[in-house]
């Protein structure tokens, strides 16, 4: 029935975990690389294959129009929405994109889900190594913070790659599972979550019952476009304006060399975590070579605004949760960012303690989501996670203005039941507009939805419609509707204001269908061709040793033929005949293997007596 | 509506095995969760009388423990059909427990079941004592805020900071005040309750409660306008 895997879909990186069922402990998996991170980082080939990972981020060098990372700060998002981004980032969004972007890589335009699924896909393979066996359910994690839209499209990516989606959880209440777990913590926790992408802050009440331990998150804040990305772009920022005075080149026009600044900057940014000072390198196509040397107080000097900005979330979740920052118990760091001292220093004058940072802090939110699909499948039976919604919704009322039926911070399931009517005689259909947000007027929250319901022609307020808002266990909305006079139950059709319809949904998952066939084609093809390739080279070194020339002219013959074969196959894409060809070649050269192997026996055995053999 | 007895559904059968239920969560004879009756109120769901005291240690309690078994995440494996029962029944508790926790909202909802005043309703009265104090007081702030826009004067500004702050510690009073009239009728009202009061009676409360809920919102309002004007001033 398969495996059931916690995944951190991450804006920088993504990882997938299970529940080792020997040390009842959550484990991340490791990659072909042997690392558990996986760069959120796809890049798609000429002939329409993807690569994900350690291989697309190669590629963010060489062929930067081919590949995209950071993908998860476009999901659920209209295009409206990243022009900002679009300054700093080399995403190229298609002209046709409406209410959902789309990317184009190469020759071919996808969702940000689409490109989602694909690194889904290869967490999934990961699985498929380590256990031989495949996962096809999976507890996904998004930041807190993430509105209705941008939820959906992480489950979206999750159907796309083949999964059952069984829960989305809030990245920062997953810390607090896999801590709670290592750490059996009690009372009041903060969790700070400072990632690559995304800023979230939880605060959770770990709460002992004689049924168990219950995580009850009290209040959730953040902000979904603030991360690690952005310090980069301050220091590109800074990096393409020291080069633009010194060496008069505008990088704008030249995005390998640019892609190359930014790794040499997050490598900088990196070092700064443990030295005083780093230095940039970088060689410039015209010849020059850019030097900087980045103080540690630089660079905090550069980056406090950004730390400055995760501060009014956090004063606002504590407000809301009515508690002050020196009654928390614990306070959790969370993400890579977490790392930088600053950072660090921040939080822990805020709140006066220490903060707990024992856990990877890489690792800790996709071990949560293990801990999480544990729990689903029946696994971990003492403990349950209450969580929040992180934005009030509302419905658009007269004027603009938008009424609340569900306040922020309200623990789901939440459900609120508005009665509508008609304004004039005979009216058919009542429009509704359903918002997110914490503003007065519509046009200042983020639409989630527009429909209308369908009433029968009857006097001027006489229709009555039941209409219900569930926001359900993953923080998405679900509406229905009952016509109170008949009881009978009527359907809605959302049309989701940012997000894919149900059809194009339907689409995508059979082309995500081919795909998957056509991914594991192109995986056997590399590695038929890998296979190959070493054969080769050890076949050319042997028939270069003065062995070689005991093989009779037919043996020979026959050597040169089956590696001309190979080589032939070689240059086509189909993997089952390289096989057949390295199967042909094996058997051609099994003399001068023998041959070979003899002779390293008699060096081996020269000089031994021979009642030693 | 007899609001003395909790409004238990009328008695329906199990869907999975025919036994008899009466609104529990779960079916007494095989354990299947049930559907939600419709209209059942949060004092019932809660297992608690419709009394507007309320213990909130046991209000937890009783919320943590349903939502040992209510919650979506014990459904995972089950059908849909009880997965969608789980949700509606464990939404329902959460919007429950939130409503109830709070004295105020209490209060309102019980008005809201009567038929008294409408869920969210913001309606505000100003209690007259009031209306002399905050007309002064509104006269001042425009004064001030012309003399802001004119080059500012820092004696006037001063002395307009110790008046809001003054104004604020008299609208806290008044809010106390409000909030112990509420708990007050809130008193009167349980007692007329286990009394067994007559309808008349039970009406005459809910509207002096209803009066209350609107002074308090405007005291409330006013109150926050004052600080949002210390945090400008």
């Amino acid at each position: 029935m398969g495996k059931t895997v916690g995944i951190d879909l991450g804006t920088t990186y993504s990882l997938i975990a299970y529940m080792d069922p020997e040390t009842r402990r959550p484990k991340c998996l490791p990659g072909p690389y042997g690392e558990a991170l996986c760069p959120s980082v796809v890049s798609v080939d000429p002939d329409g294959s993807i690569l994900v990972g350690e291989p697309a981020r190669r590629r963010l060098l060489t062929q930067p129009e081919r590949t995209i990372y950071s993908v998860k700060r476009l999901m659920g998002r209209g295009v409206e929405d990243v022009q900002e981004e679009l300054r700093l980032f080399p995403f190229r969004i298609d002209p046709d994109s409406q209410h959902v972007i789309r990317v184009r890589l190469g020759e071919r335009v996808f969702t940000p889900a689409e490109v989602s699924s694909f690194i889904l896909r290869e967490l999934k393979s990961w699985a498929a190594e380590f256990f031989g066996e495949e996962a096809t359910r999976a507890v996904i994690t998004v930041p807190a913070y993430f509105n209705d839209a941008q939820r959906q499209a992480t489950k979206d990516a999750g159907r796309l790659a083949g999964l059952e989606v069984l829960r989305l959880v809030n990245e920062p209440t997953a810390a607090a599972l896999a801590y709670g777990l290592h750490e059996q913590q009690r009372g009041l926790v903060a969790v700070y979550d400072f990632g690559g992408g995304t800023f979230d802050i939880s605060i959770l009440q770990l709460v002992s019952t004689s049924e168990g331990d219950i995580y009850r998150v009290l209040s959730t804040s953040g902000d979904t476009h603030l991360g690690g990305d952005d310090m980069d772009n301050l220091l590109l920022d800074m990096a393409r304006e020291d080069i633009r005075q010194e060496f008069r080149l505008d990088l704008d026009a030249l995005p390998e060399t640019l892609q190359e600044l930014r790794k040499a900057l997050i490598r900088a940014k990196h070092e700064l975590s443990a030295a005083d000072a780093a230095t940039v390198k970088l060689p410039l196509p015209d010849g020059g070579f850019y030097v900087r040397v980045v103080t540690r107080h630089e660079f905090e000097e550069r980056i406090r605004p950004i730390l400055l900005r995760t501060m009014g979330p956090v004063k606002q979740a504590l407000a809301d949760a009515g508690l002050k920052p020196e009654q928390m118990d614990e306070v959790v760091l969370v993400g890579g960012s977490t790392r930088i001292p600053l950072v660090r220093r921040m939080v822990e004058e805020y709140f006066g303690r220490r903060p707990h940072c024992e856990l990877n802090p890489d690792e800790v939110v996709a071990l949560g989501a293990a801990v999480q699909a544990d729990i689903l499948e029946g696994g971990v039976k003492n403990m349950l996670l209450l969580d929040v919604t992180p934005l009030s919704l509302g419905i658009e009322t007269m004027g603009g203005v938008v009424a609340k039926i569900i306040l922020r911070n309200s623990p789901i399931p939440a459900s609120a039941q508005e009665l509508y009517t008609t304004g004039v005689d005979n009216q058919t259909g009542i429009d509704i507009h359903v918002l997110q947000g914490e503003r007065e007027l519509a046009r200042d929250c983020r639409s989630l939805a527009r429909f209308q319901l369908r009433v029968p022609p009857l006097p001027a307020g006489m229709a009555r419609v039941e209409v219900k808002f569930m926001i359900d266990a993953n923080g998405i909305l679900q509406v229905s509707a009952r016509d109170l006079h008949t009881g009978e139950q009527r359907s809605v059709e959302v049309q989701p204001s940012y997000g894919l319809a149900q059809e194009e949904i339907e689409r995508m998952l059979e082309e995500s269908i081919a795909f998957a066939e056509q991914d594991f084609a192109q995986r056997q093809l590399i590695e038929a061709r890998n296979e190959a390739e070493s054969i080769l080279h050890h076949t050319a070194k042997s028939l270069a040793r003065e062995e070689a020339a005991e093989l009779t002219a037919e043996e020979r013959a026959r050597t040169d033929q089956a590696v001309a074969g190979l080589r032939e196959a070689m240059a086509g894409t189909d993997y089952k005949l390289i096989r057949a060809r390295i199967d042909e070649l094996n058997q051609a050269t099994m003399r001068l293997a023998e041959l070979l192997m003899n002779r390293a026996l008699e060096v081996s055995l020269r000089g031994k007596r021979l009642e030693e053999v | 509506m007899n609001l003395a007895a909790p409004d238990l559904a009328a008695s329906a059968a199990c869907w999975n095995c025919q036994a008899p239920v009466r609104g529990e969560h779960f079916c007494p004879a095989c354990g299947k969760v049930q559907p939600l009756p419709p209209r059942t109120d949060y004092f019932s769901l809660l297992g608690l009388p419709p009394r507007l005291a309320l213990d909130s240690a046991d209000l937890e309690q009783r919320f943590l423990q349903l939502s040992w078994k209510l919650h979506p995440d014990n459904f995972v494996c089950a059908s849909e059909f009880e997965q969608n029962i789980s949700l509606e029944r464990s939404a329902r508790l959460n919007d429950a427990y939130r409503t109830l926790r709070d004295p105020v909202r209490r209060v309102e909802y019980v008005l809201a079941l009567a038929g008294m005043r409408k869920e969210g309703q913001t309606k505000q009265q100003a209690p007259p004592e009031l209306l002399e104090e905050v007309f002064e007081l509104n006269e001042a702030l425009d004064e001030l805020r012309a003399a802001r826009r004119t080059g500012g004067d820092a004696r006037a500004s001063a002395d307009l900071r110790a008046r809001l702050e003054g104004a604020q510690k008299h609208f806290e009073e008044k809010l106390r005040e409000v909030d112990e009239q509420l708990a007050a009728a809130a008193r009167e009202w349980d007692a007329l309750l286990v009394a067994q009061g007559d309808a008349a009676a039970q009406r005459r409360i809910m509207e002096r409660m209803n009066e209350i809920l609107n002074r308090r919102s405007y005291v409330r309002n006013l109150l926050a306008n004052v600080q949002s004007e210390l945090a400008e001033a």
